[in-house]
C-alpha cells in the first residue's frame, strides 16, 4: 500500500477515527475567532492551543493545531472586511478591497468571496503538498549535516531579506534568534553556554515560552497601546458566493494559489507576504486594474487565495526539511516535536504516512472552514465587538498557562515575560519577527549540524563547500544575501543588460 | 518588492505603525546597544573551554557557534550605525508626537500589570485567584478612562469576568485537558 491514492485514503481513515470531526469543529471555530480578533494572531493561536493538546494523542493534537492554523488565517479577513483592521497580519491585503466592498453595502458578498478564495487557496496548496512533499522528502534524504547547516542558514537569510521591512534589521533579528537558541547545554560536550551557573538556564530557553512571549505578550502590549476598534459595518447582504466568481477569475485563483504555496514553502516568509504578492500579481495581470483598492472582487479573491494557499505551502518544508515556512508553521513544528513526531527528512522513512495524514487534516479543516464561513456571520460580528480591555488580560492568562504547562517550571514564565518585552521592543524598533522566530527554531538545527559535520570531517570545512547539494545551497545563500544589498545586484548585472535601441 | 510595497502603503491597519520610518537616531542607539551586546557575547564565547584534547579540533568548541552569531550581529550593528549616521542621526531631531505619551503610559500600565501577575502573583497565590485579580485589575484600570458614567457597573462586570476567567481556566485546563497549572 504505497501508492499515493491508497495512502491518502489510509490518511483520511486514520485521521477520521475517534471523534475527529468534533475536534475539527471546535478547533476551526477557535481558529476563526482568534484570527478575527485584532491583536490575536494565528501564531499566538497555535502556540496557545498547543498547551491544550498535551494530553491528546499526536493524531488528534495535530488535527486540532492544523485546524486552528487554517481557521485563524481565514478568520483574519472578517475584521479586515468589517473593521478595515486585519485580524492577523496575513489579512492586511484583504482590507484594500474587502473594506471598500463592505462600505458599498456588500459586506456579505465580500465575506463570501473571502470564504471561497480562502477555501480554494487551501485546497490548491494542499494538492501541491500531496503531490510534491513525498518526492521532495525522498530527495531531502540525501541531505547530510553539511546540507542541513546550509538549509538553516539559507532560511535565515531569505527570511531576513524578504520578510518585509528592512533586510539589514531582518538579518540582525535572524541572528539574534539563532543566538537565543544557543543558550543551554550544547550537543557535543554538554557544556552549558551562557548559563552563569543557573541550572534553569543550562536547560536552555524553551521554544514554546519564547514564542508565546514574542507573539502573545508582545501582542497584548501592542494592542493596548493604540486607539480602540471602530464601528462595524451593520449592513449584511447574502454571503453565498456566485459560481461566476470562480469561472470569471479562475486564472487569478490558480495564479494566487501557486504563488501562495510557493511563498509558503520558502522558509519564514509567511502568509502576509503571500497575500501581498498574490494581490500585486493579480493587479498587474488584471483587465480591471482601476477597480483595485476600490472594492475589486478579483483583488480580494487574490489576497485570500494567496494567504490561504500559503498554509499548506508553509507545512511542506516542515515535513521535508524541518524548516518552517512561516511563523505559525514554526509553532506547529515545535508542537510536532513535543508530540514525538520528528519532522524532517527522516519522516519519509520513519512515517511516510504522516504526510498524507496532514493532507487529510488540511482538507478536513478546509471543509469545516467553508461551512463556518457561510453559516457563522452574525456570531462573528459579536465576537469582533469584545472590548480589548476585557479580552487582552484573558489572553495574557492563557499565555502564562501556555508557557508554564510544557515543563511546569516558573522559570518558563519569566522566559515568556522577558521574550515578550524584548520582542515588543524589537518590533517597536522595526525589526521583523519572522526571521527572529525562524532563528530561534533553526538555531538548534544549525548548531547541531555544523558541529556534527565538523566532527565527521575531523574539523575540515571543505565538505561544506564541495559536496554538490552543499555547494548549490551555499551559492543560493550568498546570492540571497547579495540580492538584498541595495544597488549591488543592479551594478553586478549591468554589463549583461541590453541597451535600449535608439529611437 | 516594489510591487508589494505599493499597496502596502495604502492600507490602514494596526500594523501600519510598524512600517512608519523611525528617526535615524533611534537606529544609531539600537546599533550601539547591539554592538555592545555582540561584543559581550563574543567575549563570553571566547572564554568558553575549547575541548581540543577530546575533539582534536578547536572547531567544535562550544564557543564557536555563538561566537559566529555574535560576530555577525556586531558587524551588522556597525553597518546599521553607519547607515543611521549617513541618514542624519547626528543632526538635530524633531520632538516626538504628543500622542506618544498616552501610548507610553498605557503600555507601561499593561507591562507592569503583566509582570506583577506573571512574575509575582503566580506561584504565590492559587492560580485561579491570581488570574481573577489580574483580569479584574487590568479591565478596571483600562476601562476607568471611559468616564464615571456606568463605572460601578463596569467594575462589577470586570470582577465577574475576572472570577469567571480564573475558574474557567482551572476547569478547562486542569480538569478537562489535564494540563498542570502554576
Amino acid at each position: 500500500m504505497t501508492d499515493p491514492i491508497s495512502m491518502l485514503g489510509a490518511g483520511f481513515a486514520h485521521v477520521l477515527q475517534g471523534g475527529a470531526i468534533f475536534h475539527a469543529l471546535w478547533a476551526v471555530l477557535i481558529g476563526i475567532v482568534v484570527g478575527a480578533l485584532p491583536g490575536l494572531t494565528a501564531t499566538m493561536g497555535v502556540a496557545l492551543l498547543t498547551t491544550l493538546t498535551f494530553s491528546m494523542g499526536p493524531n488528534v493534537a495535530m488535527l486540532v493545531l492544523v485546524c486552528v492554523y487554517v481557521g485563524a488565517i481565514y478568520g483574519g479577513s472578517r475584521s479586515a472586511i468589517l473593521l478595515n483592521i486585519p485580524g492577523t497580519p496575513a489579512s492586511a491585503a484583504s482590507t484594500l478591497d474587502g473594506y471598500p466592498l463592505a462600505r458599498q453595502g456588500l459586506a456579505g458578498r465580500a465575506m463570501g468571496i473571502s470564504t471561497l478564495g480562502s477555501w480554494l487557496g487551501t485546497l490548491f496548496g494542499t494538492m501541491i503538498l500531496a503531490l510534491f512533499a513525498p518526492s521532495f522528502g525522498e530527495f531531502a534524504l540525501q541531505f547530510g549535516s553539511y546540507e542541513m547547516f546550509w538549509v538553516a542558514l539559507f532560511g535565515i537569510v531569505i527570511a531576513g531579506s524578504l520578510s518585509g521591512g528592512d533586510p539589514l534589521k531582518g538579518y540582525i533579528a535572524g541572528f539574534l534568534g539563532l543566538l537565543v537558541a544557543t543558550v543551554g547545554q550544547e550537543a557535543n560536550h554538554a557544556y552549558p553556554r551562557f548559563a552563569f551557573g543557573n541550572t534553569d538556564l543550562a536547560g536552555g530557553l524553551g521554544l514554546l515560552p519564547v514564542l508565546v512571549g514574542v507573539f502573545g505578550v508582545a501582542e497584548v502590549l501592542n494592542s493596548m497601546r493604540g486607539p480602540a476598534v471602530k464601528a462595524v459595518s451593520s449592513k449584511m447582504d447574502s454571503v453565498i458566493p456566485h459560481i461566476r466568481d470562480v469561472t470569471q477569475y479562475w486564472r487569478t485563483i490558480l495564479r494566487s494559489g501557486g504563488l501562495g504555496t510557493f511563498i509558503g514553502a520558502m522558509p519564514g516568509l509567511g502568509e502576509d507576504i503571500a497575500a501581498w504578492t498574490s494581490y500585486a500579481a493579480a493587479k498587474r495581470a488584471s483587465a480591471e486594474k482601476e477597480k483595485f483598492g476600490k472594492g475589486s472582487v478579483e483583488g480580494l479573491m487574490a489576497a485570500e487565495t494567496g494567504e490561504s494557499a500559503c498554509v499548506p505551502g508553509a507545512i511542506i518544508p516542515v515535513l521535508t526539511l524541518a524548516v518552517p515556512g512561516s511563523a505559525p508553521a514554526a509553532v506547529l513544528m515545535a508542537a510536532m516535536m513535543i508530540h514525538g513526531l520528528n519532522p524532517g527528512p527522516m519522516l519519509a522513512i520513519t512515517a511516510p504516512e504522516f504526510i498524507y495524514q496532514i493532507v487529510a487534516m488540511l482538507i478536513i479543516a478546509d471543509m469545516v472552514k467553508l461551512v463556518y464561513g457561510l453559516v457563522l456571520v452574525r456570531p462573528l460580528l459579536w465576537v469582533l465587538l469584545i472590548p480589548r480591555a476585557r479580552l487582552m488580560p484573558i489572553v495574557f492568562v492563557l499565555c502564562t498557562v501556555g508557557a508554564f504547562a510544557i515543563t511546569s517550571r516558573l522559570f518558563d514564565i519569566w522566559v515568556m515575560l522577558g521574550a515578550g518585552l524584548v520582542g515588543f521592543i524589537l518590533r517597536e524598533l522595526r525589526f521583523s519577527m519572522a526571521p527572529l522566530v525562524l532563528g530561534i527554531v533553526l538555531g538548534d538545527l544549525l548548531d547541531k549540524n555544523l558541529l556534527r559535520g565538523l566532527t565527521l570531517s575531523g574539523g575540515d570545512l571543505t565538505p561544506f563547500f564541495t559536496r554538490p547539494i552543499s555547494a548549490v545551497l551555499c551559492a543560493l545563500t550568498i546570492f540571497a544575501a547579495l540580492w538584498s544589498v541595495p544597488g549591488l545586484m543592479g551594478r553586478l548585472l549591468a554589463p549583461f543588460r541590453r541597451r535600449p535601441a535608439p529611437g | 518588492m516594489t510591487a508589494q510595497q505599493a499597496p502596502e502603503e495604502e492600507a490602514e491597519s494596526p500594523f501600519s505603525g510598524d512600517r512608519a520610518p523611525l528617526p535615524p537616531r533611534w537606529d544609531l542607539v539600537t546599533a550601539a546597544v547591539l554592538l555592545a551586546f555582540g561584543l559581550g557575547v563574543i567575549a563570553l564565547a571566547w572564554n568558553m573551554p575549547t575541548f581540543v584534547e577530546q575533539s582534536q579540533t578547536g572547531l567544535t568548541a562550544p564557543g564557536i557557534v555563538p561566537g559566529f552569531h555574535a560576530t555577525v550581529i556586531s558587524l551588522l550593528a556597525i553597518v546599521l550605525g553607519l547607515r543611521a549616521v549617513r541618514r542624519g542621526a547626528l543632526r538635530a531631531q524633531s520632538a516626538p508626537a504628543s500622542h506618544a505619551r498616552t501610548d507610553a503610559s498605557r503600555l507601561l500600565i499593561a507591562a507592569v500589570l503583566g509582570t506583577v501577575y506573571a512574575g509575582v502573583l503566580v506561584g504565590r497565590l492559587p492560580f485561579w485567584m491570581a488570574s481573577a485579580l489580574f483580569v479584574f485589575a487590568f479591565t478596571a484600570i483600562f476601562e476607568w478612562e471611559l468616564g464615571p458614567k456606568g463605572r460601578p457597573r463596569r467594575l462589577v462586570e470586570a470582577a465577574l469576568i475576572g472570577l469567571g476567567t480564573g475558574l474557567a481556566v482551572m476547569l478547562v485546563f486542569e480538569r478537562i485537558f489535564l494540563v498542570r497549572l502554576p
